[in-house]
Protein backbone atom coordinates (compact mmCIF):
# COMPACT_ATOMS: atom_id res chain seq x y z
CA UNK A 1 0.00 0.00 0.00
CA UNK A 2 1.39 3.62 -1.14
CA UNK A 3 2.07 5.46 2.04
CA UNK A 4 0.86 9.31 2.14
CA UNK A 5 2.89 12.54 2.81
CA UNK A 6 2.89 14.33 5.84
CA UNK A 7 1.62 17.19 3.80
CA UNK A 8 -1.29 15.35 2.50
CA UNK A 9 -2.16 13.79 5.50
CA UNK A 10 -2.12 17.14 7.71
CA UNK A 11 -4.40 18.48 4.77
CA UNK A 12 -6.70 15.41 4.76
CA UNK A 13 -6.88 15.40 9.08
CA UNK A 14 -9.99 17.57 9.54
CA UNK A 15 -12.14 15.70 6.65
CA UNK A 16 -10.51 12.54 8.24
CA UNK A 17 -11.62 13.20 11.91
CA UNK A 18 -15.43 14.21 10.03
CA UNK A 19 -15.31 10.96 8.42
CA UNK A 20 -15.48 12.70 4.99
CA UNK A 21 -13.51 10.38 3.12
CA UNK A 22 -15.46 9.03 0.45
CA UNK A 23 -11.89 7.70 -1.54
CA UNK A 24 -11.38 4.27 0.32
CA UNK A 25 -7.80 4.19 -1.35
CA UNK A 26 -6.86 7.82 0.53
CA UNK A 27 -8.70 7.06 2.81
CA UNK A 28 -6.77 3.53 4.07
CA UNK A 29 -3.63 5.97 2.54
CA UNK A 30 -4.06 8.42 5.84
CA UNK A 31 -4.74 5.66 7.90
CA UNK A 32 -1.43 3.82 7.04
CA UNK A 33 0.44 7.06 7.47
CA UNK A 34 -1.04 7.94 11.12
CA UNK A 35 -0.30 4.22 11.86
CA UNK A 36 3.38 5.36 11.05
CA UNK A 37 4.29 8.68 11.83
CA UNK A 38 4.15 10.05 15.56
CA UNK A 39 4.15 14.01 14.36
CA UNK A 40 0.86 13.53 12.41
CA UNK A 41 -0.56 11.28 14.75
CA UNK A 42 -0.31 14.15 17.34
CA UNK A 43 -1.53 16.53 14.76
CA UNK A 44 -4.79 14.75 14.62
CA UNK A 45 -5.02 14.58 18.10
CA UNK A 46 -4.90 18.22 18.53
CA UNK A 47 -7.35 18.55 15.74
CA UNK A 48 -9.25 16.05 17.50
CA UNK A 49 -9.40 17.78 21.00
CA UNK A 50 -10.36 21.17 19.05
CA UNK A 51 -13.30 19.70 17.26
CA UNK A 52 -14.45 17.69 20.10
CA UNK A 53 -14.31 21.09 22.29
CA UNK A 54 -16.87 22.74 20.02
CA UNK A 55 -19.40 19.86 19.54
CA UNK A 56 -19.12 19.94 23.22
CA UNK A 57 -19.38 23.73 23.84
CA UNK A 58 -22.14 24.44 21.01
CA UNK A 59 -24.07 21.50 22.04
CA UNK A 60 -23.98 21.89 26.10
CA UNK A 61 -24.90 25.96 25.05
CA UNK A 62 -27.60 25.61 22.14
CA UNK A 63 -30.44 23.88 23.19
CA UNK A 64 -33.40 26.20 24.02
CA UNK A 65 -36.88 24.50 23.79
CA UNK A 66 -39.56 25.11 22.00
CA UNK A 67 -41.91 27.36 24.29
CA UNK A 68 -45.30 25.87 24.79
CA UNK A 69 -47.36 28.74 22.73
CA UNK A 70 -45.27 27.70 19.88
CA UNK A 71 -46.30 24.34 20.46
CA UNK A 72 -49.78 25.63 20.36
CA UNK A 73 -49.35 27.43 17.21
CA UNK A 74 -48.40 24.85 15.70
CA UNK A 75 -51.15 22.71 16.22
CA UNK A 76 -54.01 25.52 16.05
CA UNK A 77 -52.24 26.34 12.30
CA UNK A 78 -51.90 22.39 11.30
CA UNK A 79 -55.61 22.00 12.43
CA UNK A 80 -56.73 25.36 9.86
CA UNK A 81 -54.35 23.93 7.18
CA UNK A 82 -56.17 20.59 7.18
CA UNK A 83 -59.61 22.15 7.39
CA UNK A 84 -58.73 24.43 4.33
CA UNK A 85 -57.89 21.45 2.89
CA UNK A 86 -60.72 19.66 3.52
CA UNK A 87 -63.12 22.03 2.54
CA UNK A 88 -61.12 21.84 -0.83
CA UNK A 89 -58.89 24.27 -0.89
CA UNK A 90 -55.13 24.30 -1.93
CA UNK A 91 -52.40 26.60 -1.32
CA UNK A 92 -51.93 27.99 -5.23
CA UNK A 93 -50.64 31.24 -6.06
CA UNK A 94 -51.92 32.39 -9.23
CA UNK A 95 -49.46 34.96 -11.22
CA UNK A 96 -51.00 37.11 -13.95
CA UNK A 97 -48.40 38.34 -16.33
CA UNK A 98 -49.10 40.79 -19.14
CA UNK A 99 -47.03 41.46 -22.09
CA UNK A 100 -47.40 44.87 -23.61
CA UNK A 101 -46.22 45.41 -27.33
CA UNK A 102 -45.68 48.87 -28.63
CA UNK A 103 -45.20 49.37 -32.03
CA UNK A 104 -45.11 52.72 -33.92
CA UNK A 105 -44.97 53.35 -37.93
CA UNK A 106 -45.12 56.11 -39.60
CA UNK A 107 -45.91 58.17 -36.51
CA UNK A 108 -48.88 55.66 -35.72
CA UNK A 109 -48.51 53.83 -32.29
CA UNK A 110 -50.40 50.61 -31.84
CA UNK A 111 -50.17 49.36 -28.44
CA UNK A 112 -51.32 45.57 -27.72
CA UNK A 113 -51.60 44.38 -24.69
CA UNK A 114 -51.72 40.39 -24.19
CA UNK A 115 -52.69 38.89 -20.80
CA UNK A 116 -51.79 35.69 -19.60
CA UNK A 117 -52.25 33.70 -16.48
CA UNK A 118 -50.46 31.28 -15.13
CA UNK A 119 -51.54 28.97 -12.19
CA UNK A 120 -48.61 27.85 -9.94
CA UNK A 121 -48.20 26.11 -6.74
CA UNK A 122 -47.26 28.70 -3.69
CA UNK A 123 -44.65 25.37 -2.21
CA UNK A 124 -42.74 23.22 -2.92
CA UNK A 125 -39.69 25.57 -2.87
CA UNK B 1 -43.94 0.87 8.13
CA UNK B 2 -44.82 1.25 4.45
CA UNK B 3 -47.02 3.86 3.44
CA UNK B 4 -48.81 4.58 0.26
CA UNK B 5 -49.16 7.72 -0.10
CA UNK B 6 -51.72 7.87 -2.84
CA UNK B 7 -54.93 6.19 -0.60
CA UNK B 8 -53.59 8.39 2.58
CA UNK B 9 -56.68 10.35 3.71
CA UNK B 10 -55.72 13.89 4.80
CA UNK B 11 -56.66 12.61 8.18
CA UNK B 12 -54.20 10.14 8.29
CA UNK B 13 -51.29 12.08 7.06
CA UNK B 14 -52.06 14.50 9.32
CA UNK B 15 -51.64 12.06 12.34
CA UNK B 16 -48.55 10.80 10.73
CA UNK B 17 -46.68 14.36 10.57
CA UNK B 18 -48.05 14.75 14.24
CA UNK B 19 -46.03 11.54 14.89
CA UNK B 20 -42.76 11.88 12.69
CA UNK B 21 -42.15 15.46 12.33
CA UNK B 22 -43.40 16.88 15.44
CA UNK B 23 -41.08 15.65 17.46
CA UNK B 24 -37.94 17.79 16.07
CA UNK B 25 -39.37 21.31 17.56
CA UNK B 26 -37.26 22.01 19.83
CA UNK B 27 -34.07 21.15 17.84
CA UNK B 28 -35.67 22.76 14.82
CA UNK B 29 -36.01 25.78 17.39
CA UNK B 30 -32.76 25.93 18.44
CA UNK B 31 -31.46 26.41 15.04
CA UNK B 32 -33.92 28.74 14.04
CA UNK B 33 -32.33 30.83 17.23
CA UNK B 34 -29.28 30.82 15.42
CA UNK B 35 -30.17 32.11 12.03
CA UNK B 36 -32.53 34.53 13.48
CA UNK B 37 -30.81 35.52 16.93
CA UNK B 38 -34.12 36.40 18.20
CA UNK B 39 -37.19 34.29 20.16
CA UNK B 40 -40.17 36.22 18.42
CA UNK B 41 -38.65 35.21 14.70
CA UNK B 42 -37.19 31.85 16.00
CA UNK B 43 -41.33 31.11 16.84
CA UNK B 44 -42.38 32.36 13.63
CA UNK B 45 -39.75 31.11 11.33
CA UNK B 46 -40.21 27.26 13.04
CA UNK B 47 -44.20 27.89 12.91
CA UNK B 48 -43.81 28.67 8.98
CA UNK B 49 -41.60 25.64 8.61
CA UNK B 50 -43.98 23.38 10.36
CA UNK B 51 -46.26 24.95 7.89
CA UNK B 52 -44.72 24.50 4.92
CA UNK B 53 -43.69 21.00 6.05
CA UNK B 54 -46.85 19.62 6.20
CA UNK B 55 -48.48 21.37 2.95
CA UNK B 56 -45.72 19.32 0.81
CA UNK B 57 -45.52 16.30 3.26
CA UNK B 58 -47.05 14.05 0.67
CA UNK B 59 -43.75 14.60 -1.48
CA UNK B 60 -41.98 13.63 1.22
CA UNK B 61 -40.33 9.97 0.20
CA UNK B 62 -41.13 8.28 3.30
CA UNK B 63 -38.31 6.07 5.01
CA UNK B 64 -35.78 8.94 3.91
CA UNK B 65 -34.40 11.20 5.92
CA UNK B 66 -37.08 13.68 7.69
CA UNK B 67 -35.06 15.04 9.88
CA UNK B 68 -32.92 16.70 6.88
CA UNK B 69 -35.62 17.36 4.63
CA UNK B 70 -37.17 19.31 7.59
CA UNK B 71 -34.06 21.36 8.05
CA UNK B 72 -33.79 22.11 4.23
CA UNK B 73 -37.35 23.65 4.50
CA UNK B 74 -36.14 25.27 7.51
CA UNK B 75 -33.02 26.72 5.74
CA UNK B 76 -34.78 27.41 2.94
CA UNK B 77 -37.57 29.36 4.43
CA UNK B 78 -35.30 31.72 6.34
CA UNK B 79 -33.12 32.25 3.30
CA UNK B 80 -36.02 33.36 1.44
CA UNK B 81 -38.41 35.16 3.79
CA UNK B 82 -36.48 36.39 6.97
CA UNK B 83 -33.15 37.45 5.20
CA UNK B 84 -35.14 39.02 2.51
CA UNK B 85 -34.94 42.71 3.33
CA UNK B 86 -31.59 42.74 5.41
CA UNK B 87 -29.44 43.20 1.76
CA UNK B 88 -26.40 42.40 3.93
CA UNK B 89 -22.94 41.80 2.09
CA UNK B 90 -22.96 37.91 0.83
CA UNK B 91 -19.63 36.54 2.06
CA UNK B 92 -18.04 35.61 -1.34
CA UNK B 93 -16.39 32.06 -0.52
CA UNK B 94 -17.93 30.15 -4.21
CA UNK B 95 -14.77 31.03 -6.19
CA UNK B 96 -12.36 29.66 -3.36
CA UNK B 97 -9.78 28.34 -4.88
CA UNK B 98 -8.43 24.51 -4.08
CA UNK B 99 -5.55 25.90 -2.38
CA UNK B 100 -7.47 28.13 -0.35
CA UNK B 101 -10.12 25.25 0.61
CA UNK B 102 -7.03 23.07 0.97
CA UNK B 103 -5.57 26.16 3.84
CA UNK B 104 -8.61 26.42 5.47
CA UNK B 105 -8.95 22.87 6.45
CA UNK B 106 -5.48 22.10 7.56
CA UNK B 107 -5.86 25.07 10.45
CA UNK B 108 -9.57 24.37 12.09
CA UNK B 109 -7.37 23.37 15.20
CA UNK B 110 -5.75 27.24 15.50
CA UNK B 111 -2.86 25.20 16.76
CA UNK B 112 -5.31 24.36 19.85
CA UNK B 113 -2.91 23.75 23.12
CA UNK B 114 -4.54 22.01 25.47
CA UNK B 115 -4.72 24.34 28.41
CA UNK B 116 -6.46 26.60 26.25
CA UNK B 117 -9.24 24.36 25.87
CA UNK B 118 -9.74 23.66 29.76
CA UNK B 119 -10.44 27.78 29.66
CA UNK B 120 -12.68 27.28 26.71
CA UNK B 121 -14.68 24.67 28.76
CA UNK B 122 -15.58 27.39 32.04
CA UNK B 123 -16.79 30.05 29.41
CA UNK B 124 -20.68 30.51 30.17
CA UNK B 125 -23.10 29.59 27.49
CA UNK B 126 -24.01 33.05 27.02
CA UNK B 127 -20.59 33.81 25.93
CA UNK B 128 -20.80 30.87 23.45
CA UNK B 129 -23.87 31.41 21.80
CA UNK B 130 -22.82 35.27 21.31
CA UNK B 131 -19.48 34.24 19.59
CA UNK B 132 -21.52 31.62 17.53
CA UNK B 133 -24.09 34.49 16.71
CA UNK B 134 -20.81 36.66 15.69
CA UNK B 135 -19.73 34.74 13.10
CA UNK B 136 -20.46 35.13 9.40
CA UNK B 137 -24.00 33.66 8.91
CA UNK B 138 -22.90 31.15 6.07
CA UNK B 139 -20.10 29.53 8.40
CA UNK B 140 -22.52 29.77 11.41
CA UNK B 141 -24.82 27.58 9.83
CA UNK B 142 -22.70 25.25 8.03
CA UNK B 143 -21.07 24.88 11.75
CA UNK B 144 -24.21 24.47 13.88
CA UNK B 145 -25.77 21.87 11.13
CA UNK B 146 -22.57 19.84 11.25
CA UNK B 147 -21.11 20.28 14.90
CA UNK B 148 -24.82 20.56 16.37
CA UNK B 149 -26.57 18.38 14.25
CA UNK B 150 -23.97 15.97 12.94
CA UNK B 151 -25.63 16.60 9.75
CA UNK B 152 -22.97 15.37 7.24
CA UNK B 153 -21.27 17.44 4.33
CA UNK B 154 -23.09 16.13 1.36
CA UNK B 155 -26.63 16.80 3.71
CA UNK B 156 -25.40 20.10 4.80
CA UNK B 157 -24.98 20.61 0.90
CA UNK B 158 -28.84 19.51 0.47
CA UNK B 159 -30.10 21.86 3.03
CA UNK B 160 -28.40 24.76 2.68
CA UNK B 161 -28.54 24.98 -1.63
CA UNK B 162 -24.73 24.88 -1.90
CA UNK B 163 -21.77 22.40 -3.78
CA UNK B 164 -20.32 20.27 -0.68
CA UNK B 165 -16.84 21.65 -1.55
CA UNK B 166 -18.31 25.12 -0.37
CA UNK B 167 -19.73 23.60 2.91
CA UNK B 168 -16.64 22.09 3.60
CA UNK B 169 -14.97 26.00 3.21
CA UNK B 170 -17.56 27.58 5.21
CA UNK B 171 -17.41 24.74 8.20
CA UNK B 172 -13.75 24.77 8.60
CA UNK B 173 -13.59 28.61 8.54
CA UNK B 174 -16.43 28.75 10.54
CA UNK B 175 -14.83 26.46 13.23
CA UNK B 176 -11.58 28.66 13.31
CA UNK B 177 -13.37 31.80 13.42
CA UNK B 178 -14.88 30.69 16.66
CA UNK B 179 -12.65 29.20 17.99
CA UNK B 180 -10.86 32.50 17.82
CA UNK B 181 -13.91 33.75 19.26
CA UNK B 182 -14.04 31.66 21.96
CA UNK B 183 -10.86 32.82 22.76
CA UNK B 184 -11.46 36.66 22.43
CA UNK B 185 -14.26 35.69 25.17
CA UNK B 186 -11.89 33.99 27.22
CA UNK B 187 -9.42 36.54 27.17
CA UNK B 188 -11.63 39.52 27.97
CA UNK B 189 -12.87 37.27 31.46
CA UNK B 190 -9.36 36.97 32.27
CA UNK B 191 -9.07 33.76 32.08
CA UNK B 192 -6.11 33.44 29.06
CA UNK B 193 -3.53 35.51 29.42
CA UNK B 194 -2.24 37.88 26.76
CA UNK B 195 -3.56 40.84 24.73
CA UNK B 196 -5.26 41.00 21.81
CA UNK B 197 -3.44 39.32 18.55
Amino acid sequence: MSNASCENCRESLVLFIDNEIDDSATFNQIAFHLQECEGCREQLETERRALNLIRTLLTRSCCETAPSTLQERIAHQLHEIQLQELAGYTQTEIITQYRRTEITIDGETQIEIETSHEIRRDFPF
Amino acid sequence: MRVDREKESAAERKKRFERDALQYMNQLYAAAMRYTKNPEDAQDLVQDTYAKAYTSFHQFEPGTNLKAWLYRVLTTTFINTYRKDQRRPQTSDSELEDWQIAEASSHTSDQGKSSEDVVLENLPDSDIKNALAEIPEEFRMAVYLADVEGFSYKEIAEIVGVPAGTVMSRLHRGRKQLREKLTDYARERGYVKGGAQ
